[in-house]
Formats: structure tokens, sequence, C-alpha cells
């Protein structure tokens, strides 16, 4: 289910809301796991076996390490168990198509189709990818983790376990709640009015950013790519496209975001932030400190700094980037172009920190900034298309091998003027700093009034069946 | 925040997303939307195979969007909004001052050529006369009226391909009501120019204007494309019938057997898909008869929709005008010319359909 559905606002929340709050506080890590296991089979019931499957697992692993602490080699081979088996479970429903591709086209060799084993046929090519599950393995694998570094107390109860797995508000599309950031909340969380009140503010906010800013954007991208397609892009309309997809993915992950911390805040947990105003940053390091935080910081923590971060040398700090971000480019999906996006992002951050620093130190702050947003933007291009060739015809076009300008392009951007105005500001500071110097009289009245249009338009456009996609099915 | 504000923030969210839930709870369901002209999804039943399947919560999604209360108020809301954008595409719906004109999407890679082929072929495997009739939509006959710079694909190459020349027929009279302003048909004025054009083709005499009295019969057609696009604030259209009943013989194969029908069936006027009132909308077989036509001229159209406006004009000139529609009549087209001793086969098309039409390859059975 997304939460960007009209079952999800109108049927799921009320009623898990309902049976959430009328549960005893005691009970309400069991009512929270139930209302999550029913969110996450929604889509495919079949794949609840996999909720399961990790809650074990993992919980008993966590138990494990716990066991051993005084002994830290065998410690140690829990941690690296559970690691193994979060990495499986991704590697399986998530890689497995891309390596034997790659396999068959390197080797020849093709791998099976499915599998016989006494008399039960298991597919092992074009499994469906379950849906978040690069969300919720990186979630688990930061438990067994957080509990060996004593970052966490390891957790008894399997049913507030079971809940910190299956927590419907992060699930499918982050942030990446690591375990010690909730660990304490799972077990003592406050309900108050004022969370609840505060969360909602916030879900509606994510969800305009969803549902209106998001969605209405989108579908410029789609038209530039299928102009793409159709020989007929020019370089006008392919950075219109370019800023098109950036748009579209920023206000639709950092609505998601938003609407998860909303929810959270909700059921009284307290979530990291995820997105900083990205657009904002003057160059490519400080833009993924505001991207996606979370992901960043999990791989920081546990991938860069255990392989030895910057100390060792330049040769080593220079690896270390290398692997951090092709992992960070593979997390986004199972594909080339996908790790050629985190290794484009690897040069721009090795340039900045060898090459560039000086320069830019000297640079005036707007000239920066167009820098950013010029590598950010190309960056999206690579993320956006898959087929490496039509990636390479569509930048080209934006860099001068197309004509510039078409009557089309004069159509489109008169279309799109209002709403390119509406969410450049909204990716700015402007919204947040106004709102703060409005009298708080002011923005008591106002609140509910933007609430109550936020949910008024965004059941519009939902009812409308409008252009509605949910871009992390391949994370 | 206060305690009490935050409760109520807190109410107010919960009775929105609960108030909602109710209503659609306690609101019987439909079984068709009369301003979508659709059947709308009911609730599905539940089977454990389905559930599996991930089929049965599909359904649910569909149904609960398709139920929702107010589902008409919505989508109009939708459209105000995308209009304060400065939107003037509306699911594939331009707005166009008071007109809403469809856009062509351009057709699949070599449907055209499949699709004049076949015309050809129809050409080769009967003895009577065969033309087609392309009528351009109000895309190219109202080109100007669209958004500079909009996108529409072009019609003028296929045009060239009609025998029939509606496209000049109609671009003389570009700046008379030719075409409905919320719906995608030609109006009855429209339809006369039209049979003027075919009835040329044919070597038939043409009509005159003054020879009929144009009844308005509605004054409030909302039509498809006040549907599709969710602008529901345009003036509605008239619609006019121009030709009488008397002297006219119409019988119908609705459903298979014959049995008698009329030119217009008064009963759509009272609903929303007035258009439909012509002839009694879409029907495998059609026979318009014209007893003041003496000389044994027969016509065999195959129609789609516009033609439901044209016939009435061209019984005026024929004996008997076939209707007959590739989309439910699946019986060789040129076995039927020869039972019937059919004189004349005019295939019109308007070029929405003809582009992305897929049973015209029926023509060559």
């Amino acid at each position: 289910m997304i939460f960007s559905s009209l079952t999800f606002l109108f049927a799921y929340l009320p009623l898990t809301l309902a049976a959430y709050f009328l549960t005893p506080l005691r009970w309400r890590n069991l009512t929270l796991l139930l209302v999550s296991l029913f969110f996450y089979g929604w889509g495919e019931p079949i794949y609840i076996v996999i909720m399961f499957l990790s809650i074990l697992i993992d919980y008993t692993h966590g138990l494990l390490v716990e066991k051993y602490r005084d002994n830290d080699k065998k410690a140690r081979r829990f941690v690296a168990q559970s690691v193994v088996f979060n990495l499986l479970l991704l590697g399986f429903f998530k890689y497995w198509d891309f390596l034997a591709d790659n396999l068959f086209l390197l080797t020849g060799f093709s791998l099976p189709a499915s599998l016989t084993l006494l008399g039960v046929t298991i597919p092992l090519r074009n499994i469906p990818l379950p849906i978040g599950i690069s969300f919720f393995t990186f979630q688990t694998m930061s438990y067994t983790i957080d509990v060996y570094r004593k970052d966490a107390p390891v957790q008894r109860n399997i049913i507030s376990f079971g809940a910190f797995v299956t927590m419907f508000p992060q699930l499918i599309a982050g942030p990446i709640v690591k375990y010690k950031t909730v660990a304490e909340d799972l077990n003592h969380r406050v309900h108050s009015t004022e969370n609840f009140a505060v969360g909602a503010r916030r879900f509606c906010v994510g969800l305009a950013k969803k549902v209106l800013m998001a969605n209405s954007i989108g579908a410029l991208w789609d038209a530039q790519l299928a102009a793409q397609g159709a020989g007929t892009l020019t370089a006008a309309g392919g950075w219109m496209g370019l800023l098109a997809f950036g748009f579209q993915i920023y206000f639709d992950f950092s609505g998601y975001s938003d609407m998860a911390i909303g929810l959270g805040q909700i059921f009284g947990f307290r979530f990291n932030e995820n997105f900083d105003h990205p657009y904002l940053s003057t160059s490519v390091s400080e833009f993924w400190r505001r991207w996606h935080m979370s992901l960043t910081s999990w791989f920081r923590e546990y991938l860069y700094i255990p392989l030895g971060g910057n100390r060792g040398g330049t040769v080593k700090a220079l690896r270390n980037i290398l692997i951090v971000w092709f992992c960070t480019g593979f997390w986004h999906g199972a594909s080339w172009n996908f790790i050629l996006w985190g290794l484009y992002f690897a040069a721009w951050l090795i340039l900045e920190k060898y090459v560039l620093r000086n320069v830019l130190e000297k640079t005036p702050a707007p000239l920066k900034h167009l820098y950013t947003l010029i590598v950010v933007f190309v960056g999206w291009g690579i993320f956006a298309m898959e087929d490496l060739s039509v990636c390479g015809a569509y930048l080209a076009a934006c860099f001068g091998g197309a004509p510039l300008w078409s009557a089309l392009d004069g159509y489109t951007l008169r279309s799109y003027a209002i709403t390119f105005v509406i969410l450049i500001v909204a990716s700015t500071t402007l919204g947040v700093r106004g709102w703060a110097r409005l009298p708080e009289r002011a923005q008591k009245v106002l609140t509910p009034v933007l609430m109550a249009l936020s949910l008024l338009v965004c059941t519009a456009y939902l009812v409308d069946g409008s252009y509605n996609p949910f871009l992390y099915f391949r994370f | 925040m206060t305690k009490a504000y935050s409760r109520f923030l807190t109410a107010f969210f919960c009775l929105f997303l609960a108030g909602l839930l109710v209503w659609h709870v306690l609101l019987p369901d439909r079984a068709q939307s009369e301003t979508e002209n659709r059947t709308l999804a009911q609730a599905p039943e539940f089977s454990c195979s389905a559930l599996v399947s991930g089929s049965y919560t599909e359904a649910v999604e569909e149904y609960f969007a398709d139920q929702f209360p107010l589902r008409d108020g919505w989508t109009g809301l939708k459209a105000r909004m995308e209009q304060l954008l400065g939107k003037r595409e509306f699911n594939g719906v331009y707005l166009c001052g008071d007109t809403l004109i469809s856009k062509v999407e351009t057709p699949a890679e070599g449907m055209v050529d499949k699709n004049l082929g076949y015309i050809d072929r129809l050409a080769g495997k009967t003895g009577a006369n065969v033309v087609l009739g392309l009528i351009p939509s109000a895309a190219e006959i109202w080109k100007e009226k669209l958004p500079a710079g909009a996108g529409s694909w072009d019609q003028t190459a296929l045009l060239a391909q009609s025998q029939v020349d509606f496209r000049n027929a109609l671009a003389a009279h570009a700046d008379e009501p030719i075409f409905y302003r919320t719906d995608h048909h030609w109006t009855t004025l429209g339809a006369f120019y039209g049979a003027n054009a075919l009835l040329d083709s044919l070597e038939k005499e043409p009509l005159k204007e003054n020879n009929f009295t144009p009844e308005t019969a509605s004054d409030s057609f909302n039509g498809t494309l006040y549907s599709q696009s969710g602008i529901h604030w345009l003036e509605p259209d008239n619609m006019e019938f121009w030709v009488q009943e008397e002297g006219l013989t119409v019988t119908s194969w609705r459903t298979g057997k014959e049995e008698p029908a009329s030119l217009y069936d008064r009963t759509y006027l009272e609903k929303k898909d007035k258009y439909s009132s012509f002839l009694g909308g879409n029907q495998p077989l059609c026979v318009i008869k014209n007893e003041n036509v003496t000389d044994g001229s027969k016509l065999l159209l195959v129609r789609d929709s516009y033609s439901d406006a044209l016939a009435p004009f061209l019984a005026q000139r024929f004996s008997e005008v076939h209707l007959l529609d590739l989309r439910y009549y699946r019986a060789p087209v040129s076995a039927y010319a020869a039972e019937n001793g059919i004189g004349d086969i005019a295939v019109v098309y308007s070029v929405q359909n003809f582009i992305s039409d897929v049973n015209l390859v029926l023509l060559t059975q």
C-alpha cells in the first residue's frame, strides 16, 4: 500500500489510528506490528513471509550477540551472520537477475529460470521485488551492529522487535531508521495530542509535496523522455526534462519522508530528518550531506568508517570513497546506470576534495550553487535513464546536439511556468522562514486551513486517478 | 502548541479521514457513472486465490476509488486547480477559450498504412464502388484555436488519402459551430456539410440547408470532452435534429434480431450521453429506408459514431442507407454488400478512430 492512495488515506489510516489508540498502552506494539503486516501484505501478500523471516533471524541474532558479549570472536561471527543473511535476502530478490544477466553476457552461461526440488518449482528469474526491501534490510542490519557496538540495548521482546522491523510509516520508502534511533521509543514513548497534531500537520505537508508537486511535474519528464525516443527532443526541452525529474524525485522522496516522520510522530516515534533543502547546496559534498541523509549516514557509519574512512593515507581514502559510492549507486537499483551514477558522484566528491577545494573557496556562492545544480541534475539524467545509449543521446541533446528550441517548448514552458516557480520556491527555506515570521495568531488560523486545503486538493487529484507513480519500486 | 489547540488539530484531521470513510461506507454503490459514461467497479468478491495473487487488493483499490463520495466534484476541483496553475491540457483535452478540443495522439507505427491497406483490399473483393472518407477532428479544422505551440498529431498527410473531401467541406465553414464545444463529435451542422461532401463524391445531388428546419433537441448537452477533461464550468452545447422522420423507416439489429427503431431515440436526451439519441447509438447494423427515393440506390456506411449524425442526411438521396459497425458486426462486409445489392460502400471514419481502430482488418474477409 502507498501513502498517496485513497485506500490508505480514507480506509487504512483512520482504522489503524482507531485500532492503535483504542489499544491499551502495553499492547500497542502488537497492534503496530499487526497493522504493519497488513500494510505490507496489501501489495504482495505472499511476501509477509519475508517479514516473519527477517524478524525471527535478526531477533535471535541480537540475542546471540548479547549472549556472547564476553566472547568477541563469537559475537562478531553472529553479527557477520546476520549481515550476510540480510545481504543474501537483498541479493536474491534485488540483484539476482542483474547478476545472472551479466554472467550470461560475460561467459555465455545461462542460469536456469527455475529450480524443481521434490516436485516444487521455484522460480529463479524475474522474481517481483518485495517492496521496500532495500530499506528494511538496511534497518534490520543496523540492529545487530548497534547491539554489538553497545549503541543500543538488545531487544528481548519479539513483538517490539517485530514492530521495529515492520513499522509501516517508514517501511517502504524510508527514512532508513537505525535501531538505536528508536530503541528508546520502542519501549517507552510519549503519546500526546501535541505529538499527534504536529505529526498530522507534517503528514499533510508531505502529502501535498508528493501528490501536488512531484506528480504534477513528473508528466513533463515523461514527455521529454518520449520526445527523445521520437527524435524531437530539443536542448531546452532536455533541460526542462532534467529539471522536472530532479524536482519530481526531490518532492516525491522528501514528501514520503515527511509523511513517514509525521506518522511516526503520531505514534510517538522520533525519526531523524532525511532531507535538508538539498538544492540550496553550494558543493556536491554539501548536497550529499543534505540529500537522503539517512542513507548517507548509514553508509558512513556501517561501511565507510569500518573500512577505515579517510584514515590510512590517500590511496585508502580514495578506495573507500569509491567502494561507498559504488554501493550507494547500486543500492538505488540493480542496473549499470545506478552504478555509474554512484561513481559519477564519487568522481565529483574526489575532485572537490583533492582538486577543486581551493578553487571553490574563491568562487562566489551563486556560481558554486549553479555548478552544484548542473552536476546534480545531469546526475539525475544518468539516474533516470536505465538504457545508457538513451541516456547518452538525451544528455548530448541537452549540451547542444539538438535544435535549441521549438514551438512546443514554448507551450510546455507556459504550461509549467507557475508550477516551476512554486517548486523552486518550495525547494528553498523561504517558506519555513516566512512561516516563522508570521504572528502566532496567524499561524494558528492558517494551520488548519492549509491542512484542509492539502487534504482536499490531494483527494481531488487522487480521485481523478491522475498520474501517481511509486518511484521506489526499484529500491 | 497548547493542549486545546492540539486537540482541535487532531480532531480535525481524524474527522476528515474518518468522515469520508463513513460517508463512503454509507453511500450506496452506483452501477455506472453518467458523467464519465462508464460502468463503475463494484465491491470485489473475496477469495483466497485472489488474495494470494494480489488481484483482490487491486480490485478493492479500484472499487474504493470508483465509488468515492462526490466523485464528479473532486474531478472538477482538480481541473480548476490545473487551470489556476496555467495548464491548458486536461487529460488529453485542450481548453481553448469556451471550447474543448481533443488532442490527437501519434498513432502506433504502421497502424495508418495497415488500415489504409485494408480499404484497398475491400475494393478488390467487392463489385460495389468503395470510397474512403476520413473526417478531420476539431484539432485539425480549429487548429488556430489550440494553445500556441500545443502538440497534436498532424492529420494533413492522412486526410490527403481520403476520397471524400471532408476537410475542405468543414474548413470552409470553420467559423460556424461544426463541432460540439464539449464533445468530440461533429454537430448536426457539421454533419450536414459532411453529407454534401460525401454526396458530391458519390455523384449525387447536394442537399440544401433551407430544406431543413432545425429543431433544438437539447440545450444541455455535456459531451465526452466535458467528462474526460473534468472541465465542468463551460456552457453546455445545443444539440439539433434537422431531418424529419416522415417517410423514413429505421430497422435495427441491436440484439442480432431485426426490430423496428427510429431516427432519434429521445430517451437519450434525458441522459448524459445525448449524442446517442442519433439512431440510438452504437449497434452492429442499422438500415434506414426512404420511401420517397424510388431509384433503388443503396449505400453501405462502414461506420463509427460520427455516421449516426450523418446518415439521416444521406437517407435523403438513397433508397436505403445501411450502417454497419465493424466492432460488433463480424460477418464479411463484401458478402453483406453482395446479398443486399449495395451499389456504394463508404468507409467513413473520424481520424481519431481510424488511426487507432483494430477492426478494419475485418474488411478483408
